[in-house]
């Protein structure tokens, strides 16, 4: 008896040594959780000092794969801003905004509004119905120019609950991984530039005191924004060649803007097995298409890039889909902007 | 043929085959010893060492390798003091190894290393875990060939193995720590699914045909082989994920053969 008694008093004791959280409160500044890096990024961008943030993956992790921990929804009860990319990137955010019981929480979907793009998957499946009437090239083109149709088509009825219903239908017999939408909004510096308007708004509801703050911010990094884009295009369109071949359909959104077109070996998200038949048409593509480069990206292996290289006589190289910063590049001062530049400067090695 | 010309698809098929030989000369023994699941616990515990050897900055293999070692020690030691209860120290450890991983990996800085060691897949194989295979292959398959006769009987019955003489426990010892590096290092190269499923499934279809063990084993392998080079062929033309058209391959052909036994069994 007396032996058991003493181990329920240590297992009490260790139980309650690992349960006694610490419990550090920062007072009156705006909370903000953001969902993963880019959302983080851009909310302290925009909150300066006047708000705290919180990054809720931590640097290094692969967002698409990362749920909230307890601790997390913790820290949403206590929030007051809850910031995520939306277009079916966090597929935790509806249960979890569902069990929480912050009636305060301002919950700001920063694709809300924009024109999204198609989730289109590129499973052997539809490429091999594909193949049966058009040759291997035009699959890639006419993505393409599907993408820039629909930028059109919204172009004109901007922001209408309909048009998501719209595209829904038209999307029916694809297969998605993310839900019907390429989630990888922030990827085109022009609809990041709107997601950080979305955040800036939402703040100066949250907070009207320091709206005249907040509106300061944003509109500087809405000129750094519009650089940024200026930069890619004057970099990217005088570039004969326009095919890039990734790792994960991520860049959709850049590749729009930029009139680029991705062939990508894994559909949206980044790390399902490959099967033999798409590596195979890839390398052939790399092949035919005298592509010098197979990205990937830094939080994914690179084992099938290096494979499809070393059959074709190509190099990997990084083109990262700023999905979350390495300890490395937040200790030397990266952010969204130093990674997309670092992108451009990767995107034109390749494209020469 | 259009399906040799690549070469991840030559290597995919000579990795395989070596699996497909070894796997199953592991599985024999494994499944006549109760501890099918084996495998699976291994493989997942593996991520543990993967963990740790990020966290520790010592080479993730060599973590994968010797925590799965640690681990298969420690199945036979639960095993032992629970003789009735083989496939609890299977649970057990598993839930450690699992558990021990999710802790661990809030320590690794960068998931990209994570990620790197965690996925394996039969159609992207460096040079390194080519060479890694076959040296495992070579061991294992020597010390099944020389151990035939121990094996044999410790799977059969390990009291009466021991009666009979054999050194029973240097021969568990060596073929648990083969069994470990052949998971941890064949998880890694080719994914979990594959190494765990070629464990059970060619032994089971075998099971099904002949009686004797050394029928077992022969037939096993030569189950191991064709689901191997069956599901790369499928999945190739197909367009199908290899490492699930493998297994399914098994799972397919052992159904056709229960079934096919229980309707000739009727008859007879």
């Amino acid at each position: 008896m007396r032996k058991l008694a003493s181990l329920l008093i240590a297992l009490t004791l260790v139980w309650s040594v690992l349960l006694a959280a610490p419990a550090a409160a920062e007072e009156q500044k705006l909370k903000v959780y953001a969902s993963f890096y880019p959302m983080y990024d851009f909310a302290s961008k925009v909150g300066g000092d006047k708000v705290q943030v919180v990054n809720m993956v931590p640097s290094g992790m692969e967002p698409h794969d990362w749920e909230p921990e307890a601790a997390d929804v913790i820290g949403l009860e206590n929030a007051d801003i809850f910031v995520y990319n939306g277009a079916g990137m966090e597929h935790w955010v509806d249960k979890v905004l569902a069990a929480l019981s912050n009636q305060s929480l301002i919950v700001v979907n920063t694709s809300e509004g924009q024109t999204l793009l198609e989730g289109h998957h590129h499973d052997h499946d539809e490429d091999h119905e594909h193949d049966e009437d058009e040759d291997h090239e035009h699959d890639e083109d006419e993505d393409h120019e599907h993408a820039e149709d629909e930028d059109h088509e919204h172009d004109e009825d901007e922001g209408h609950d309909e048009d998501e219903d719209h595209e829904h239908e038209q999307d029916e017999d694809h297969e998605h991984d993310h839900g019907e939408f390429d989630p990888h909004v922030w990827l085109g510096p022009l609809n990041a530039k709107a997601q950080m308007e979305a955040i800036k708004n939402a703040f100066v509801v949250a907070d009207p005191d320091n709206a005249s703050y907040y509106e300061d911010n944003y509109a500087r990094y809405a000129t750094e924004f519009d650089a940024l884009d200026a930069e890619f295009s004057a970099a990217l369109n005088p570039l004969p060649n326009k095919q890039i071949v990734v790792s994960h359909q991520a860049f959709g959104y850049l590749c729009a803007a930029y009139g680029l077109t991705q062939e990508s070996i894994e559909g949206l998200a980044p790390d399902s097995e490959p099967d033999p038949a798409r590596m195979a048409e890839i390398i052939e593509f790399v092949k035919d298409n005298g592509i010098t480069t197979i990205f990937f990206e830094e939080l994914v292996s690179p084992k099938v890039a290096e494979t499809i290289a070393s059959a074709t006589g190509a190099v990997t190289a990084v083109l990262s889909p700023v999905e979350g910063l390495s300890d490395e590049q937040l200790a030397n001062g990266g952010d969204y902007f130093s990674v997309m530049r670092e992108n451009l400067a990767a995107l034109v090695k390749a494209l020469q | 043929m259009d399906i040799l010309q690549y070469d991840f698809m030559r290597r995919a098929f000579a990795v395989g085959l070596m699996l497909a030989v070894i796997v199953p000369c592991i599985g024999v023994v494994v499944v006549l010893k109760r501890l099918s699941m084996l495998g699976d616990a291994l493989s997942h515990t593996s991520l543990a060492g993967v963990a740790a050897g990020l966290v520790l900055g010592i080479n993730p293999i060599v973590g994968a390798v010797v925590i799965c070692v640690i681990a298969a020690l420690s199945i036979e030691v639960i095993r032992k003091k629970l003789p009735k209860y083989a496939e609890m120290a299977i649970a057990i450890i598993m839930s450690a190894g699992i558990g021990l991983a999710g802790v661990l990996s809030g320590f690794v800085k960068s998931s990209a290393n994570f990620n790197s060691f965690l996925f394996g897949s039969i159609v992207a194989i460096s040079d390194f875990e080519m060479l890694l295979v076959s040296l495992i292959s070579l061991a294992v398959l020597s010390a099944f060939l020389l151990l035939y006769k121990e094996l044999f009987f410790i799977a059969l019955d390990e009291r009466a193995a021991r009666l009979a003489g054999v050194p029973v426990r240097t021969v568990n010892f060596i073929f648990t720590i083969l069994t470990a590096i052949t998971v941890s290092v064949a998880a890694r190269t080719v994914g979990a699914l594959i190494v765990s499923s070629l464990m059970v499934l060619p032994v089971a279809s075998a099971m099904q045909l002949v009686k004797s063990y050394k029928q077992t084993v022969i037939v096993s392998i030569l189950f191991g082989i064709l689901f191997v080079i069956g599901g790369l062929f499928l999945s190739y033309y197909v367009g199908l994920k290899p490492g699930g058209t493998i297994v399914l391959l098994g799972v397919a052909s052992l159904v056709v053969l229960m079934l096919g036994k229980g309707v000739l069994g009727q008859k007879a």
